[in-house]
């Protein structure tokens, strides 16, 4: 008896390790590569990002629902329950793998609903509708922005000004990075010529970012926010300081903070984790 | 009695040919002077619908072999296949390349939309002269194959403004009146079309050059100074001759690249600088105002020298440009 109950024990606490040492767990987010059929419902394949356009016909009609019952005009209630429904029903056909989350039954019980014009009739049809939103949702929304509204700069080329190599964006990243601790480290152990000859490359490389902005960009005003003034007076004040006899390290950290904070971090904040993603799903379709 | 017939028969001949060329004569006037005294059952039979359903470059080269054939020399022609392209782009991924590298219909002013059809075509025929059923150009002008229309933006920078956003502006922001296309698309007295009878039908126009000619940079297009002051040089360069931002691009990268060297007495190089000069870095030169770049000068130097070099947005070669010297004084 006490062996079987230390086996039960020793079987629950096993498998509440395993659940709790598992890869997915109910926290956990996983940005899944969205299905190849989505391709042709986004450019190139298509004029305009035609999917979003559905959801967002849909998010329309949803709420037009709503907005309309508060104001009790029943035809429009019914205009949107009808066009939710067609919409609905046409991108469940859109996406075959993404079939399965679309609940038709559903939609039609809604338009009954509305039909009904019973404000409680609509308010429960509508939630197995928003449950299937959601779930799909949960589970692609996250892929879809990564894979189809960031564009991928892995590949992207750009030259290098130092020595005009024209390098991979990722490459490029290593030697801007290679460059910076060249002025922090250099700096940093009182090698102050190295870190004047470190800077100078150091800028010219972070200056030759904003010609990459317009390789997705068409708006000028990227380049301001990312490789603005602030951060070229920064290069400048810590040129400048690093030419003197004594720099003095408060200037010269205080300007290297500055290109970190208002370049450096902004950029990596805006890009870095969706590029970080598609790398992975680069990686893993290469093996 | 055979004089008699020889006769006659030389008269029917020469009847004929009086009639043939008159009718020639009549056409010629007809088409170019009064074609709408053609009765439009005439002109309908004449038409050929499929022009008017966006069809392909080669099709319009069957009778404008001429401008196709410039066509295909422009970068235009290659704006969706060019390899730059491709590469820039991930593969036509980026969304917002499409407008002006597939256009559906060039409105003046206007972005236009992206396409689906004859992608490969780029910047084509159909992109900006037909919209609306007809072809549109700069010329009344009568087409038995398709409706014609006369739009005279087809003359002025607005129109390729569509596309070249920030190339029309720095142009506006110049004092030159004349238009993209009085460089760009240079004229010369041709023929339209190439398809005979019909091309001899109508009478010579100026037709515009559609390979799209940028021009080579000059070495007289570029203002050089240098000046030595103390162990200071101040390198500027003013754009004289190009009435927009030298190099110019809207998303493309052109580049000019300034190399200086500061030389000893013993010709020894002691220091040398670079100045990459390009739209994408906000370093184009403007028109007409001079952009300055100061350097510190190595104990003994007695000269100078500058480079300048240009690589165009689609090419990985540079070519030199000009080189000059600048002596220390004193």
């Amino acid at each position: 008896m006490k062996t079987k109950s230390f086996s039960s024990i020793a079987c629950f606490i096993l498998i509440l390790a395993g659940l709790l040492a598992s890869p997915v767990s109910a926290k956990d987010v996983v940005i899944k590569e969205p299905p190849k059929s989505l391709d042709k419902l986004y450019p190139p394949a298509s004029k305009k990002p035609e999917w979003i356009g559905v959801m967002h016909k849909m998010s329309g009609h949803y709420g037009g629902v709503f907005m309309n019952m508060k104001q009790k005009d029943w035809a429009n209630v019914e205009k949107h329950g009808l066009g939710l429904a067609e919409t609905y029903e046409k991108a469940s056909k859109l996406v075959p793998e993404w079939e399965e989350y679309f609940d038709l039954k559903a939609a039609k019980d809604f338009v009954k609903a509305v039909k009904s014009r019973d404000p409680k009739a609509i308010g429960k049809a509508s939630k197995p509708i928003g449950k299937t939103c959601g779930k799909c949702h949960d589970d692609n929304l996250a892929a879809v922005w990564t894979k189809y509204h960031w564009p991928s700069v892995e590949h992207m080329k750009l030259e290098d000004p130092v020595d005009e190599k024209e390098m991979e964006y990722g490459d490029y990243m290593w030697l801007l990075s290679k460059s910076f601790k060249g002025v922090t480290v250099n700096f940093g152990d009182g090698k102050k010529d190295l870190a004047m000859k470190a800077v100078k490359s150091f800028k010219k490389r972070y200056m030759e970012l904003k010609s990459t902005c317009s390789k997705c960009h068409t708006n000028p005003a990227v380049k301001q926010f990312f490789v603005g003034e602030p951060v070229a007076e920064a290069f400048d004040a810590m040129v400048a300081e690093l030419a003197k006899d004594k720099p003095n390290p408060g200037t010269v950290w205080k300007n290297v903070g500055t290109v970190g904070k208002l370049g450096c971090k902004k950029c990596h904040l805006t890009h870095r984790s969706y590029a970080i993603y598609q790398e992975i799903w680069e990686e893993h379709a290469e093996k | 009695m055979d004089i008699e017939f020889l006769f006659r028969k030389k008269n029917i001949f020469f009847l004929f040919i009086v009639a043939g060329i008159s009718a020639i004569m009549f056409s010629y006037f007809i088409l170019n002077e009064r074609s709408d005294w053609i009765p439009s059952q005439l002109i309908e039979l004449a038409r050929n619908p499929e022009l008017l359903k966006r069809p392909p470059a080669k099709t319009c080269s069957e009778c404008h072999e001429a401008i196709y054939s410039s066509w295909k020399k422009s970068r235009h022609s290659l704006a969706w296949i060019s390899e730059f392209y491709v590469e820039d782009s991930e593969n036509h991924s980026k969304e917002k390349c499409l407008p002006c590298h597939i256009p559906q219909s060039v409105d003046p002013g206007e972005k236009p939309e992206p396409r689906i059809e004859n992608r490969d075509d780029g910047v084509y025929c159909v992109s900006c002269h037909l919209k609306d059923g007809e072809m549109r150009g700069p010329y009344d002008l009568f087409s038995p194959s398709h409706p014609t229309r006369e739009v005279g933006e087809f003359r002025k920078s607005v129109f390729c403004g569509s596309c070249h956003e920030k190339t029309y502006k720095e142009w506006q922001a110049t004092d030159w009146d004349r238009s993209c296309q009085s460089c760009h698309m240079p004229r010369k007295m041709g023929r339209l079309t190439q398809k005979f009878p019909l091309s001899y039908l109508h009478r010579k126009r100026q037709v515009a050059d559609h390979s799209f000619p940028h021009g080579e940079i000059r070495p007289d297009d570029i203002l050089m100074d240098f000046k030595f002051i103390k162990n200071k040089a101040k390198l500027s360069l003013t754009n004289k001759n190009v009435f927009h931002d030298l190099p110019t691009a809207d998303n493309g990268d052109p580049r000019l690249y300034a190399y200086i060297s500061f030389f000893n007495s013993a010709g020894e190089e002691l220091s040398s600088e670079k100045e990459i000069i390009a739209p994408q870095k906000e370093t184009a030169l403007p028109w007409n105002k001079a952009v300055v770049y100061n350097y510190f000068l190595s104990k003994g130097t007695v000269k100078a020298q500058v480079r300048l070099s240009y690589k165009p947005a689609w090419s990985k070669e540079k070519t030199e440009l000009v080189v000059r010297e600048f002596q220390v004084k004193g």
